[in-house]
């Protein structure tokens, strides 16, 4: 077993304050919807029990019998009923791409339908092929623009293509990003301001 | 590997630019000791990267040593200590990525540049056989990537993800490498990927335009996209974003101010920097 101290980055001393921030900031990062779709999906969700367990474990010897307030990790499950495609959707789920992509390329052409795309868009996705991920999910979306699953999987390929997104608002370089021009005359203005107050600070 | 992998200095405190500055002099020292003085033009933003991330992931830098530049005596500097091979094999994917490097531009520049590459090429063949008599695992993986890579080149119809498929596997399988175990063996692997992938677009970002114009390959030369720029912000972001959430799994605590540093203000300042060059295309 882990020490639980460790897990959650803070001394044995810190405060129950404390504790709860670093479980807090710890519960935001392994956030399972940062990792929809990924391929590490599960480790994140590993990550994220051994944090629940380690705030728990502290909680309890602490004996202040709070509430866990753990985050109920879900993972992507693709149990919606019956699919043609289940045999896909398992080698999806266990890594197995090549396997997933074979079956999927052997499915004729005229059964080529919104979930062939997902899933092939998945397949992509896994391999880190974003450009392809993002484009069959859209023809997924576009043939059956009512299915929720199809849907949230563009949306998260849509949400990572900005800085908006999951783990990756903390910067202060996600605003005017989407026109693609970096840095302003405001942002040079800025800069040097800071550098003659370091200097000034510094005595020269 | 082409020097995006920097950090922000601004956003640094003064203790963590002062530690990556003593792996960047370790790095050079270390290049001076295995190959030779001239070797260590050859260091590379990139591989003091390579060398902190490796430290990071053993654990094996245990302080720093005071001492003087060798091009510069009068210029102290501190060197980090590292207690095994991390600077060794840094250095030899150094030595590497430059004789590979000079391979691919012995293909396609100009006559010149391509009289300069010969004559420097012998001694990066000599650097680059001791380098792959001691790292022989890292000499095939940046070898089979420009393969790979030419043979995509060479492809009729290469799709984008195609194309920056053998960089990003060349990063992906240097840095699964470094895994203790299957677990972090699969994220150093996903990190990699998409850091390498984002490293290629960005090179390929930077040389639009010099591509189009002298008709080089280029991935963004195969989009018919109207927006072109923010095309390639939004793949660069993306890549950057998924390199970021498998980071984020790696349990790192040495020099991690300096990585976090890079992952979220470094990286992306490059690419705002590679975007914000005029180019001739639309915006």
């Amino acid at each position: 077993m882990k020490n639980p101290y460790e897990v959650l980055g803070v001394s044995p001393d810190a405060t129950d304050e404390e504790i709860k921030k670093a479980y807090r900031n710890l519960a935001k990062k392994y956030h399972p919807d940062n990792y929809a779709n990924s391929p590490l999906a599960d480790v994140a969700e590993e990550k994220m029990k051994d944090v629940n367990e380690a705030y728990d474990q502290i909680n309890r010897m602490r004996q202040k019998g709070k509430g866990t307030g753990s985050a109920a990790s879900s993972g992507t499950t693709y149990n919606n009923g019956y699919s043609k495609f289940n045999s896909v959707r398992i080698f999806i789920q266990r890594n197995m791409i090549a396997e997933a992509e074979n079956v999927l390329n052997s499915t004729p052409q005229n059964e080529r339908d919104a979930e062939w795309h997902f899933l092939m868009g998945m397949c992509h996705f896994r391999k880190g092929w974003n450009e392809q991920a993002k484009t069959e999910f859209q023809t997924a979306v576009n043939m059956d623009p009512n299915n929720s699953e199809f849907r949230s999987a563009y949306q998260t390929v849509n949400a990572q293509r900005t800085y908006n997104y999951g783990g990756y608002n903390t910067g202060s370089y996600n605003n005017g990003n989407t026109n693609g021009m970096g840095c302003t005359a405001c942002d040079v203005c800025s800069m040097m301001m800071c550098a003659s107050v370091c200097c000034r600070c510094c005595g020269r | 590997m082409f020097g995006y992998l920097q950090i922000d200095k601004a956003e640094l405190k003064v203790r963590e630019y002062e530690a990556y500055q003593s792996v960047y002099c370790g790095l050079c020292r270390q290049l001076g000791k295995d190959y030779s003085v001239f070797a260590r033009f050859a260091l590379s933003y990139d591989c003091t990267f390579y060398a902190m991330t490796l430290m990071a992931l053993r654990r094996s830098c245990s302080g720093f040593d005071d001492g003087r530049c060798r091009f510069n005596p009068l210029k102290k500097c501190k060197y980090a200590r590292c207690e095994d091979d991390c600077y060794r094999k840094a250095a030899a994917l150094t030595v590497i990525t430059v004789y590979y490097k000079l391979c691919d531009d012995l293909r396609d520049d100009g006559f010149f540049k391509r009289l300069v590459v010969r004559l420097i090429k012998p001694f990066f063949s000599h650097c680059r056989k001791k380098a792959q008599q001691r790292f022989p695992r890292l000499d095939e993986i940046v070898g089979n990537m420009l393969k790979a890579q030419q043979k995509v080149e060479q492809s009729p119809q290469p799709q984008m993800d195609e194309t920056a498929h053998p960089t990003a596997v060349m990063l992906a399988e240097i840095m699964r490498a470094e895994g203790r175990d299957t677990m972090e063996e699969r994220v150093l692997y996903e990190c990699g990927y998409h850091l390498g992938r984002w490293v290629y677009f960005m090179d390929a970002a930077d040389d639009y335009e010099k591509d189009k114009k002298r008709g080089g390959f280029n991935p963004f030369l195969l989009t018919e996209a109207e927006n072109l720029r923010t095309v390639m912000n939004e793949v660069l972001s993306q890549s950057l974003a998924r390199s970021y959430d498998a980071y984020n799994l790696l349990d790192i605590t040495d020099f991690k101010g300096i990585l976090d540093n890079m992952m979220l203000y470094g990286f992306p300042l490059r690419q705002q920097k590679v975007l914000a060059v005029p180019q001739g295309g639309n915006t």
